[in-house]
């Protein structure tokens, strides 16, 4: 028998899907849900309704954005012949914060990670290499590229294997320093360290 | 470094707070009263981890939903700690001073080396029991160690996996190259600092080794690579740099991560010979003491301050005449803390310990001659 009415049992295990979230903090939400007025609710609905239907990924650089080209990539007032590659599009918010960062990005939306069943195929990595060639970069040449991923060992391995598939083909490959604690998320890295892992990035 | 007293709350069948003696502590109580789980405790507070179980939730008192250990540790007149574990789940939180901490920070602030019927392995055991004792005595000197094992065991998780799926896609070599080698990348430079700290260790320890402490027979200990013979250790980056290479077909055909410090070992040898097949029991106990104590000398040597020493079941490992050799060697340096059942013992060792009685989980200090002692009683419910 079941613990609860069906919709209930249905409403914590679509809670349960989510990222961080199990049995205990599934079922608290879900009781909140029950509590919430119909209008809050339908906003709640809306909102993630809305967030499916207006937000793509940008075909340059893989970010989030409502926008096509994303900000960044259509800006005229960034430095076009840097791409800093992150491995999620809040990763992006890191780098921002430095306020010290002006150049591109592109977001890999994660990590090589055997385990995990992620090969280089899973990674958008495709639409990296065509962006190093001036024509596709509004005729700028793209003179380094900064690995941001994370200071993790899959975070490393992902760097590792960029690195030696760009290398090739011209542009300076960096790595942001590891002055940030090791094994961490950039998801947690407060701007002063983040700004100091930029500045004293290495070649690769 | 000294432990002045502990509290557990909902820790197995202990509640309450006990204060310890500054040299010995006997636990003495019959067998099932709970005296290892107060062994046990302090341990977790050290290590953050139990030397019965890996699953640290079954420590939790039936029914409950976490379990508190605090203690408070003095490492010198004017520096004292609150050290504090708190088990929920299958999640721990760990604090000092009531503030969270990291746990590479919070290793620092008590160490501990303990003989158990566990830690035997050490001797009897395979190589990987050896490895994690090496590996124990590296994070004791340095402890953001703690990161390079923890970075170096998930590289070859993602390494194995990687070597089954190539394998079983039945790639070409240079295929599985590109993929592979952002993995060897990373364990050549963590293999070199795990190479170099394991290494460091043993010849500390061999430098500290009381070799007859309890008799005539010598001991002998080295570090054996599992790259001795391949080529030039002193370059280790290079040497495995290369295995790595020259083996990488042979890996993809066994699924698995051949090269690198977890297939190394620690050779132990009893008169010049190897302790796990000749030894008798009691020379393997006295092995793992006198590895123990050698392990407690170095970190002396290093952090200027005694780590705690800790057995379990004291007259099941050892006969008198060890306990007594070991224990006169302890006075004065550990804050040692043993378990017996024996009464015997007991009466053999209580005019230079404080003794401590355990009954169904109650844990009472016994009264004794000594005028330094504060009386602390402690009262535990018991489950069993
Ligand atoms: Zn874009």
């Amino acid at each position: 028998m079941l613990e609860y009415s069906e919709p209930v049992v249905k409403l914590i295990d679509e809670f349960k899907r989510l990222p961080g979230i199990g049995q205990k903090t599934a079922q608290r939400l879900a009781f909140h849900i029950l509590r919430m007025t119909n209008v809050e609710v339908e906003r709640f609905v809306a909102a993630m309704q809305d967030v499916k239907l207006k937000i793509v990924m940008c075909s340059v650089c893989n970010n989030l954005t409502d926008v096509e080209p994303c900000r960044f990539c259509s800006s005229t007032s960034r430095d076009r012949s840097i791409i800093c590659v992150i491995e999620e599009p809040y990763n992006l918010v890191a780098v921002e914060k430095t306020r010290s960062y002006h150049g591109l990005y592109h977001v890999l939306h994660g990590s090589l990670s055997p385990i995990r069943g992620m090969g280089p195929e899973d990674l958008r990595l495709q639409n990296l290499l065509p962006r190093l060639r001036p024509e596709n970069n509004d005729g700028v040449e793209v003179l380094e590229v900064i690995l941001a991923t994370n200071p993790t060992t899959e975070g490393e391995a992902t760097a590792s294997y960029i690195s030696r598939l760009l290398k090739p083909l011209g542009p300076r490959v960096t790595r942001i320093a590891m002055g940030m604690p090791v094994g961490s998320d950039l998801e947690y890295v407060d701007e002063v360290t983040m700004d100091k892992a930029l500045t004293n990035r290495h070649e690769m | 470094m000294l432990l002045e007293s502990l509290e557990a709350h909902q820790f197995r069948n202990l509640s309450g707070k006990i204060s310890w003696g500054k040299g010995l502590n006997i636990i003495y109580g019959d067998n099932g009263q709970g005296k290892t789980n107060w062994l046990e405790a302090i341990y977790l507070l050290a290590t953050t981890k139990s030397f019965r179980t890996p699953r640290l939730q079954e420590a939790i008192r039936f029914g409950e939903d976490l379990a508190v250990v605090r203690g408070q540790v003095s490492r010198s007149r004017d520096v004292q700690r609150d050290l504090q574990v708190t088990i929920q789940g299958n999640a721990k939180a760990l604090s000092v001073n009531g503030k969270r901490e990291a746990v590479m920070r919070y290793l620092s602030q008590l160490h501990t080396v303990a003989f158990t019927a566990d830690e035997l392995e050490v001797i009897r055991g395979g190589p990987e029991a050896r490895r994690k004792f090496l590996d124990r005595g590296g994070i004791s000197l340095h402890h953001s160690y703690v990161q390079t094992l923890s970075d170096y065991h998930r590289v070859i998780k993602q390494k194995n996996q990687l070597l089954h799926d190539v394998s079983d896609a039945e790639m070409s070599i240079a295929a599985a190259r590109i993929l592979i080698e952002p993995w060897n990348e990373q364990l050549v430079g963590l293999s070199a600092i795990i190479h170099r700290a394991r290494a460091d260790y043993v010849e500390r320890l061999r430098q500290a080794l009381e070799t007859r402490l309890f008799g005539r027979e010598e001991i002998s200990i080295r570090y054996v690579s599992s790259l001795e013979g391949k080529g030039d250790l002193r370059d280790y980056e290079a040497l495995i740099a290369e295995r790595l290479q020259l083996r990488l077909q042979a890996e993809i055909a066994s699924s698995r991560a051949l090269i690198g410090p977890h297939r190394d070992d620690l050779e132990i040898l009893f008169d010049g010979h190897d302790i796990r097949t000749f030894g008798s029991s009691g020379q393997q106990r006295s092995a793992l003491i006198l590895l123990d104590l050698a392990a407690i000398s170095v970190y002396y040597l290093w952090h200027g301050e005694y780590p705690l020493f800790l057995m379990d079941d004291v007259d099941a490992e050892l006969d008198r005449r060890r306990i007594g050799h070991l224990l006169e060697y302890l006075e004065g340096r550990t804050q040692t803390f043993v378990t017996t059942s024996k009464e015997s013992l007991v009466k053999q060792f209580a005019a230079r310990a404080i003794v401590y009685e355990v009954r169904d989980g109650e844990i009472v200090q016994r009264a004794t001659s000594e005028t330094d002692l504060i009386t602390t009683i402690a009262t535990g419910t018991s489950i069993i």
